[in-house]
């Protein structure tokens, strides 16, 4: 009777564990709304919630190594993403054969086109001289602005930019500078390459600048113009770093000294080097899909899930009486595992997923019918109910294992070449099946074997008398 | 007892009668390939008021007129906040390749030109699958199909026999075909989820053939020498039946609802398993075991 007492308290302790998992309070639950409320501990895929996956080549010059450039790219989107305020995006690398690409998934979106200039732009680094520093909640105003022509478009030559990390400070800058012959700009283009290191003649740490080489002509004329004048490093409308020009600088390189630490010197030459996207890059594959819809898909899919659910409940008890509650019990138990699971694994729930969620049902009455089949047989063969109930168990161990693993098998193949939200269905198929053999040999067994004498036994027996007479 | 094993010529017959049909399906009307196969862009829009299918092209081609091939498709009523909204699928055949300018124009004079007549629509889903990604989602299905095969063959040969492997796999490319064969003939799309349904429909086929191997096995080791194998065999089949037509029906149960109310989404998937339950069934019972026994006679060791 021992190993009985462990499946019964090993039974609770995962059906507990589960229930906590799932019903843990989260913060995101008050966001949630109809079906989704169910759901606020798992995390639901970008067809369910809504959102938007978008998938990019990176068009590249022959002979340059992909793998160099691709961590500069993530780099470069997210913070470009941040700035942005899409906090929740996920950028990651996707590497498919002798090829990689880049992959931005930005849950809940609604405006898209802008978010996919966003990436798709290569972005704007430029140099600007400071005019005035000013403390302010808003963006101040420019009373009377100065207009140039740049590229042949007229330009306001003024702006107010803020600082990127204290939102309340305002630099107000000069855009274009206008010492020589024509006004001109000085952009992320001219910057070839910057790095961080250690300053060894004064305290502290600087960060290396090289340009190339029409950009020294110009790197030349500005510092020599604006000695002793604060130069700003702006991306993407945020300053990165003012620091004060010393001496016209005549060389090809540049540095900016007084940096406190290594860190802040890294990140301003990380920031300098991801202000322009180093390729351009070119859609490959783009997945949208609004809120409503995938609410409104999900919402019948779980009522017809639920009214399959049901049917089938209703037909084991009609088919197996108190084994067939038994099976159904089952049924919840897995149901529930599988979603303690999602929760505590924070693995994504799809579309496809929920289907497989439904599978699972199929999967979990099956192994209850294949034990039940064999525990008939074992009572047609005469033996008590416990007895048949324990034969019936251990014999269809086996058959349960081989028949399952094959499912399983099949579900880890298509999670390692399937991507996006099929792997959801993947997931949730080996998940659900594993469980489905845990609820059947452990749970089920603990229930049947102290609730055996419920089994109708003279049924089956009665049955076996039958057919031996014919 | 039912008699499957004496009438096994008959059912192999049916069944390749079946197989050959498919392929004929397969090779000539062939599939309606989803844009995960064929590349393409493919989007859902809302409206507040009932629009034609033909209206939607007029306006689709003024845009371009290369968008005047495309496939349309009225969808079920949505409802939104009280209010029923009409929805429709647009299937372009060539892919913007990734054109942000292509798109926004699309979008933007879709909606501009549907608000002159006074129709409000929204864009409510949106794919852009170049023909490159096409391409690779394409051989990626092809590798998992042939990996996941592998695979099954070796374990059922480690855990039963060689042979046993061959029928198996034998009764699981009847059962594959012959759904392609409705896919191709109801014009069901074949899109990622259908080849998950695939997939699913090969662990559930090889489910159902080994429960029935396994009682081979099982009765081969209690009855050898006591009858002969088609005997040992069709008693077997009819030991479990009852239980391959429970789980089958119970499957079938299930899946049937997400069927008929699961909707576009989710109906490619839905569809392969509600015809692959019933065609795994079948075959597990007719086909799977009665074309193992010409080979365990061969090889009398068990």
């Amino acid at each position: 009777m021992k190993s009985h007492k462990v499946r019964v308290i090993i039974s609770v302790v995962v059906i507990l564990t589960a229930l906590l998992m799932f019903f843990w309070p989260s913060k995101t639950a008050s966001e949630n709304t109809g079906v989704f409320k169910y759901f606020s501990n798992i995390k639901l895929g970008l067809d369910i919630k809504g959102g938007s996956m978008l998938e990019y080549n990176m068009k590249l010059d022959e002979g340059t190594d992909p793998n160099e450039i691709i961590d500069n790219v993530i780099l470069v989107l997210r913070k470009r993403l941040d700035a942005a305020g899409y906090t929740e995006a996920v950028v990651s690398k996707v590497v498919s054969g002798n090829k990689i690409r880049v992959r931005v998934e930005i849950p809940g979106i609604t405006d898209i086109e802008t978010a996919e200039k966003l990436i798709g732009s290569r972005g704007k680094l430029y140099f600007a001289e400071v005019i005035d520093v000013q403390t302010s909640d808003t963006k101040p105003e420019i009373r009377r602005n100065k207009y140039v022509v740049i590229n042949g478009k007229e330009e306001p030559i003024y702006d107010y930019v803020r600082d990127l990390y204290d939102e309340t400070t305002w630099y107000k800058v000069q855009k274009y500078f206008t010492f020589g012959k024509e006004p001109f700009e000085f952009t992320g283009t001219e910057v070839v390459d910057a790095n961080a290191d250690i300053n060894t003649r004064k305290k502290g740490f600087l960060v290396n600048l090289k340009f190339s080489s029409q950009g020294s002509k110009k790197f030349e004329l500005i510092t020599g113009n604006l000695v002793g004048k604060r130069l700003a490093i702006i991306l993407d409308n945020r300053v990165i770093i003012a620091p004060v020009v010393n001496q016209k600088i005549t060389s090809s390189s540049a540095v900016i000294e007084g940096i406190q630490t290594i860190e802040e010197a890294r990140n301003v030459a990380a920031l300098i080097k991801a202000g322009n996207l180093p390729v351009d890059l070119v859609k490959f594959q783009e997945r949208t899909t609004g809120p409503t819809l995938g609410k409104d898909v999900v919402e019948t899919i779980v009522k017809a899930g639920l009214l399959g659910l049901l049917v089938v409940m209703v037909y084991m008890i009609a088919f197996y009486g108190w084994m067939g509650v038994v099976a159904d019990i089952a049924l919840l138990f897995n149901s529930m595992l599988l979603l303690g699971v999602l929760a505590g694994t924070h693995a994504i729930l799809t579309l496809p997923g929920l289907a497989g969620i439904i599978l699972t049902f199929g999967t979990t009455v099956d192994g209850n019918v294949i034990i039940y089949e064999r525990i008939k047989e074992e009572l047609r063969h005469g033996r008590p109910p416990l007895t048949a109930v324990r034969f019936g168990f251990d014999k269809a161990f086996w058959t349960l294992f081989d028949a399952n693993l094959t499912t399983v098998l099949a579900g880890v193949v298509l999670y390692y070449f399937a991507t996006g939200t099929v792997r959801g269905f993947a997931i949730t198929l080996i998940i659900g099946v594993l469980g489905s053999m845990f609820t059947n040999l452990v749970v089920s067994r603990a229930i049947l074997e102290s609730t055996s004498h419920l089994i109708n036994v003279k049924k089956y027996q009665s049955a076996a008398v039958e057919e031996g007479k014919r | 007892m039912i008699d499957f094993v004496g009438k096994r010529k008959v059912f192999i017959l049916l069944s390749l009668l079946l197989v050959i049909t498919g392929l004929i399906f397969v090779f000539t009307k062939g599939f309606n390939l989803g844009v995960d196969f064929a590349g393409g862009t493919e989007f859902v829009i809302s409206s507040d008021k009932e629009i034609s299918i033909n209206e939607i092209r007029d306006i689709l081609s003024s845009i371009k007129s290369e968008y005047a091939t495309a496939k349309i498709a009225k969808l079920k009523n949505l409802n939104v906040e009280n209010s029923e909204l009409f929805q429709y699928s647009v299937v372009l055949k060539e892919s913007l390749s990734g054109s942000t300018a292509l798109k926004e124009e699309l979008i933007k004079s879709m909606k501009s030109k549907f608000s002159e007549k006074g129709i409000k629509i929204d864009f409510l889903e949106f794919n852009d699958v170049s023909g490159y990604a096409a391409e690779e989602i394409k051989s990626y299905a092809w590798y998992a199909v042939i990996i996941s095969l592998v695979l099954l063959l070796a374990y059922i040969t480690l855990r039963f026999k060689f042979s046993f492997g061959v029928g198996a796999i034998i009764a699981l490319a009847h059962d594959i075909i012959i759904t392609m064969g409705f896919y191709s003939l109801f014009g069901i799309e074949i899109n990622v989820a259908a080849i998950a349904a695939f997939l699913t429909l090969a662990g559930y086929s090889l489910n159902d053939t080994i429960v029935v191997y396994d009682k081979i096995r099982e009765n081969m080791k209690k009855l050898r020498g006591k009858k002969s194998i088609e005997e040992i065999v069709n008693t077997s089949i009819n030991e479990v039946i009852v239980r391959s037509i429970n789980t089958s029906l119970t499957t079938f149960l299930v899946v049937l609802p997400i069927l008929i109310w699961g909707g576009r989404a989710i109906a490619p998937f839905a569809f392969g398993l509600a015809v692959g339950v019933v065609v795994g069934t079948y075959s597990s019972l007719y086909i799977a075991s009665p074309i193992v026994i010409g080979w365990i006679k061969k090889a009398k060791t068990f």
